[in-house]
């Protein structure tokens, strides 16, 4: 295994605050390792920022294996960098070469306002699931679970739609700033499953409406939501949202 | 009623409407190809297809004045997406590029509310020109009907502006079409990967053949020399 | 300290259901009175959040993230365990307890881990009933598998992300409550203190990490479920946000924090790349099914893999133990893999590193079969690594993953400090000395759904809970704590970074207090703790100010913690002269390198009292002997 080291330019969007007008700054990195993942090189930038009395980049991150859905960054104009189906913190710096000029910006939406830096705030993902993103069952309330029996193709596809991370990919890359593919995902889900058929029509109706009191666009259908998704939904769930919305309609 | 009003303001409600409105459009144009091309036929065929319609009377109005509503609805929804778009993203990226692979972004999914303007715009015009433009008058089976194929020939022979922004605004709809068509069934609840699949490509197919079905008549006309022309056959 | 289990008498079976006949209520008009407070939304928290909500409770919670969908739980690859017997391989609830209280080395609570079998089945109940897509077969009922060398399958599992299915049907069943109105949603709050009121626990301090400022929570109960704290060891398969802090700080204000030396150590991690890895990640211990795992023969034999003929490679777990192989626990393959190491037979650049091999796999089953089963663990392992498994043996790393102790509860699973419940990770009770694979979901749920509710209301019913206010003294002084201490760290202006005091911290912990433990190690390692937190007190430099969104603030505060806990985990270490479950001193092994317990003076749970910190930790040790009275204790044996 030989490892290369490479010099790397930076183009970092800069906010104090929610008020604050923000701007790029330009930074220079040497000696970055290819091995490293794109959040460990801003981990690097930050040390070398710190010791130079700069306040360092701030940028959400948690688990940094791909699945909670904390890392957000807009990289070079794509939601997650340039990989398919990989979160920024699985991307790898050898997916750069020496002297590249990487630009990051953070997600850009009005119903995603900036915090600071590169870190939003998602809630209104939140507000969405809190619409309706649920079966109503207490605990203590369910039936043994096998006498719940759901075809297998049906509960794959229902993973499928659920398996979102709620990262906001879609919303950043989207060119309308649209949630369909994240609402549809969690109404795909749910919609899909014996146990949510219950609630399928309030759930759809007021999910969707909520999705548009938070202020995200309308879907113009340029699936460019399922090219960024780091787990790669399809936007087949738009559709099947659609279709549960007319019918909840009628 | 107010699911009805909620279907035609809410976000899902309006790109369901939207795709609904397209297919309806998409039939139109079939239609309106169709009648196009009478003008490669026997002499009156294309009057006469003309003269049909006349004869459909009221049926006729209600045609028409239903297509102007579907055809508004589509624009109005249109562009009021693309202006809730600007409002949804107050600061745009400094950068900014398609990641590929199953994105639909293409020249043809960024400019529809480009495209979907001019064609606004165009309608308006072509209307006027055509529909509601001065005809002579022609006797068929001792009927007096619009003389429509006259006026299309003498617009299109005597005008290179005519020819060439007919043309122009024919490539136009191609592009519109080309996400257009897949987009309309995609917004209806298409949801099947394979199906979507073929549709794209059968969407394709169809906006290169709208729009060469339609660009071909002007410049066959302005180049042919109108009657002089090989395929049109004048009275 | 006084420490009273609060075991139920009576058979086992009957402990938990009569526990529940004799708990006391709270009228429902009179629930809608109380506050509960609910510090973390990971399984655990989420689940009870929802649940007391559900009962009528007001419920707060507060978490880290920017959302409660956020916690580490959603990590979790495996699965989850359940006595359902769907299989019909004879399992029952009996042989999940067994196993669960022999897989911790008969160092945790009898009556616990019965009860915890015994939820374990309401819990896939729930779970399918809010919609979670576990894996089911072709006849549309649940599907299972056997997991970490179980000798029946009951492990439930949605693909590889049972974790992320669980948590967000937790997380949901709570928003459910936030839209009722039921549950008040504080994401990006971190919690400081505890505020304790007349001994008990009545409020605790957040710091709003958006603004800054340090706020006050008055509640009646306060539910801790902030998860383990494998980050004091810098790098570990945990989040990079998780962290100590709330229970250590609970643990400041009096809070028992018990066997704090028992951490988890999983064999299948990708090895480190260099010094600037922030993490290490999990591969499901699945793969061992079908990998061999080996190092060379040779010291520093740098030849290609690919390269060594078969009898110049060492399958050391193969070798030495021959009826279980690469099948052997979770502790037993990472201890021989650092074995191996140590003895200078690691590969990769940093040498530590072992092979895990799927050549003859894929020469007895086909390159298609293995995909199937590993197709996603080969991509993500090519994604970190750039190397490809099909034609290349994975290099792998014990890396650690999860910590057994945590505060000390009783049967209610609250604390010592009345009003504090702990749950999930957090707390020390299920998992003894060693945690099964796919247990940890079951117990943060169990604890969340099925435990929590009935306590904390039963502590409600028998305390005359008199209103307090948030201006009382207790709350100021512990805001003001806090913010003193933040600012202290703000205004050390040191010149070395708090990445790097972590990284060195995290060696110490690693080298002497990590996979094997001796006498000696552990002195040194006490003695290293605190001339390096003494450091960081005088030289670390934390960036900004504290009255704005700044991450590198949140660490160093944690990172503080982490100082004092790294101690009190060293000296737990060694006053456990024993070996025990993960907990390996290199003095007491039997002739065959075997871990050896000591049940005769050693079968207690070791629950330390804080006294201050002085230069060095003060602290006290309690014990609570443990009794089985319905298991044999037996020693384990995989050779």
């Amino acid at each position: 295994m030989s490892t290369s080291l490479m010099t790397i330019h930076l183009k970092i969007w800069r906010q104090k605050n929610a008020e604050d007008k923000g701007g790029f700054h330009d930074y220079t990195l040497d000696n970055v390792n290819e091995h490293m993942s794109f959040l460990e090189m801003l981990d690097v930038l930050n040390e070398k920022l710190i010791m130079e009395g700069i306040d360092p980049v701030e940028f959400d991150y948690d688990c940094r294996e791909g699945i909670c859905g904390s890392c957000n960054l807009v990289i070079n104009g794509r939601a997650h960098g340039p990989k398919h189906k990989t979160a920024a913190c699985q991307l790898h710096m050898r997916n750069y070469n020496d002297g590249d000029t990487i630009v990051i910006e953070p997600p850009r939406a009005a119903a995603f306002p900036v915090i600071k830096d590169l870190v939003v705030d998602r809630s209104a993902f939140d507000r969405i699931i809190e619409a309706g993103g649920y079966v109503s069952v207490n605990t203590g309330q369910a039936p043994e679970a096998n006498l719940i029996p759901v075809k297998k193709k049906v509960a794959d596809e229902a993973f499928d739609y659920a398996t979102c991370i709620g990262c906001g990919a879609c919303v950043a890359a989207c060119p309308n700033s649209s949630a369909s593919l994240f609402t549809g995902a969690k109404l795909a889900h749910l919609n899909s499953l014996p146990q949510g058929q219950t609630e399928r029509e309030e759930r759809t109706l007021a999910m969707v409406e909520q999705m548009e009191k938070e202020g995200f666009g309308d879907c113009s259908n340029f699936a460019e939501c399922e090219a960024v998704c780091p787990v790669g939904i399809s936007i087949s769930a738009i559709a099947q949202m659609r279709r549960d919305y007319m019918k909840a309609l009628v | 009623m107010p699911n009805l009003l909620q279907a035609a303001t809410s976000q899902v409600g309006r790109k369901f409407l939207t795709g609904l409105t397209g297919v309806f459009l998409v039939l139109f144009i079939i239609f309106h190809l169709g009648g196009n091309l009478a003008i490669f036929g026997e002499p009156d065929a294309m009057n006469r297809y003309s003269m049909t319609l006349h004869e459909l009377g009221p049926l006729l109005w209600f045609a028409r004045i239903g297509l102007l509503a579907v055809f508004l609805i589509h624009a109005w929804i249109g562009i009021s997406i693309w202006i809730k778009k600007k409002k949804a993203r107050p600061n745009k990226y400094e950068v900014y590029s398609s990641k590929g692979g199953p994105s639909k972004q293409s020249l043809s999914s960024r400019s529809m509310a480009f495209t979907g303007i001019v064609l606004l715009i165009f309608v308006i015009l072509h209307v006027n020109t055509f529909a509601l433009g001065d005809t002579g008058t022609v006797m068929i089976d001792g009927k007096e009907t619009h003389d429509i194929k006259t006026l299309v020939i003498d617009t299109f022979q005597n005008s290179a502006g005519y020819a060439f922004g007919y043309a122009f605004v024919m490539l136009l709809l191609g592009t519109h079409l080309g996400h257009g068509i897949w987009s309309a069934f995609t917004s209806l609840g298409m949801k099947s990967k394979k199906l979507s699949a073929a549709m794209y490509t059968i969407g394709g197919i169809l906006a290169v053949v709208f729009a060469v079905g339609f660009l071909f008549i002007p410049l066959y006309i302005y180049f042919g020399g109108g009657c002089e022309a090989a395929l049109i056959q004048c009275q | 300290m006084k420490l009273d289990s609060k075991v139920p008498s009576g058979p086992l079976e009957e402990k938990w259901s009569k526990h529940l006949q004799d708990i006391k209520l709270v009228a429902p008009n009179n629930k809608r009175k109380h506050n509960v407070i609910v510090v973390g939304t990971g399984l655990a928290g989420a689940s009870a959040a929802a649940s007391l909500a559900e009962l009528g409770y007001n419920v707060k919670t507060f978490c880290i993230q920017d959302s409660a969908r956020r916690a580490h739980s959603i990590a979790a690859q495996g699965g989850i365990n359940a006595a359902k017997n769907y299989q019909n391989d004879g399992d029952s609830v009996w042989r999940l307890f067994y196993d669960t209280i022999k897989g911790g080395d008969y160092r945790s609570r009898e009556a616990n881990v019965y009860r915890l079998a015994q939820n374990s089945n309401n819990i896939i109940d729930q779970a399918v009933a809010q919609g979670v897509p576990f894996g089911r077969d072709y006849g549309g009922l649940l599907d299972n598998r056997s997991f970490g060398g179980a000798q029946v399958s009951r492990t439930f599992y949605s693909r590889g992300q049972t974790g992320q299915q669980l948590l967000l049907g937790a997380y949901q069943a709570m928003m459910r409550q936030v839209h009722k109105g039921k549950i008040q949603n504080f994401p990006r709050q971190e919690m400081l203190d505890l505020v304790v009121v007349d001994g008990k626990a009545r409020g605790i301090i957040t710091r709003d990490l958006v603004n800054g400022t340090v706020q006050k929570w008055e509640a009646d109960a306060v539910v801790l479920c902030t998860g383990g704290y494998g980050n004091v060891f810098y790098l570990s398969t945990n989040a990079k946000n998780s962290n100590v802090t709330a229970a250590w700080r609970c643990h400041k204000r009096g809070a028992a924090f018990a066997n704090p030396c028992y951490v988890q150590i999983h064999p299948t991690c990708i090895p480190v790349s260099g010094d600037y890895q922030s993490k290490l990640t999990l591969m499901s211990e699945s793969l061992r099914n079908d990998g061999r795992v080996w190092v060379p023969r040779k010291k520093g034999d740098k030849r290609h893999p690919n390269d060594i003929p078969e009898d110049e490679r060492y399958y050391y777990l193969e070798e030495r133990y021959p009826s279980f192989g690469n099948l052997v626990p979770r502790d037993v393959a990472s201890r021989n893999a650092k074995m191996v190491t140590d003895e200078g037979l690691g590969v990769g650049e940093t040498g530590k590193a072992v092979y895990l091999d799927f050549r003859d796999a894929i020469k007895r089953d086909g390159k298609e079969a293995i995909e199937a089963r590993y197709g996603n663990l080969f991509d993500m392992y090519q994604n970190i690594t750039d190397d490809n498994p099909y034609e290349v043996p994975m290099r792998i790393f014990p890396a650690v993953h999860y910590t057994m102790g945590g505060l000390w509860v009783d049967y209610n699973l609250m604390s010592n400090i009345p009003g504090l419940f702990v749950a999930g990770e957090a707390n020390f009770s299920d998992h003894g000395a060693n945690r099964l694979g796919a247990s940890a979901l079951m117990q943060g749920l169990s604890d969340g759904y099925f435990i929590i509710p009935y306590t904390v209301g039963n502590y409600i019913a028998g305390e005359d809970l008199q209103k307090v206010d948030t201006d009382h003294e207790a709350f100021n002084e512990a805001a003001k704590a806090s913010q003193d201490q933040l600012d202290r760290l703000l205004n050390v202006k040191g010149d070395k970074s708090l990445i790097e005091f972590h990284r060195e911290l995290g060696k110490i912990m690693w080298d002497k207090v990590g996979i094997s433990r001796s006498k000696e190690g552990l002195e040194s390692a006490i003695e290293e703790i605190r001339e390096l937190r003494e450091d960081f007190w005088n030289n670390v430099r934390v960036p900004g100010e504290s009255n704005y969104y700044n991450k590198y603030l949140e660490f160093a505060a944690r990172i503080a913690d982490f100082f004092e806990l790294a101690e009190l985990m060293a000296l737990d270490a060694l006053q456990r002269e024993e070996s025990c479950g993960c907990h390996l001193r290199e003095e007491y092994q039997t002739e065959e390198g075997e871990a050896l317990r000591n049940d005769e003076d050693y079968s207690y749970v070791a629950a330390w009292e804080f006294l201050g910190v002085n230069g060095k930790l003060e602290t006290k040790l309690h014990k609570e002997d443990l009794e089985f009275d319905f298991v044999e204790l037996k020693q384990r044996s995989y050779k």
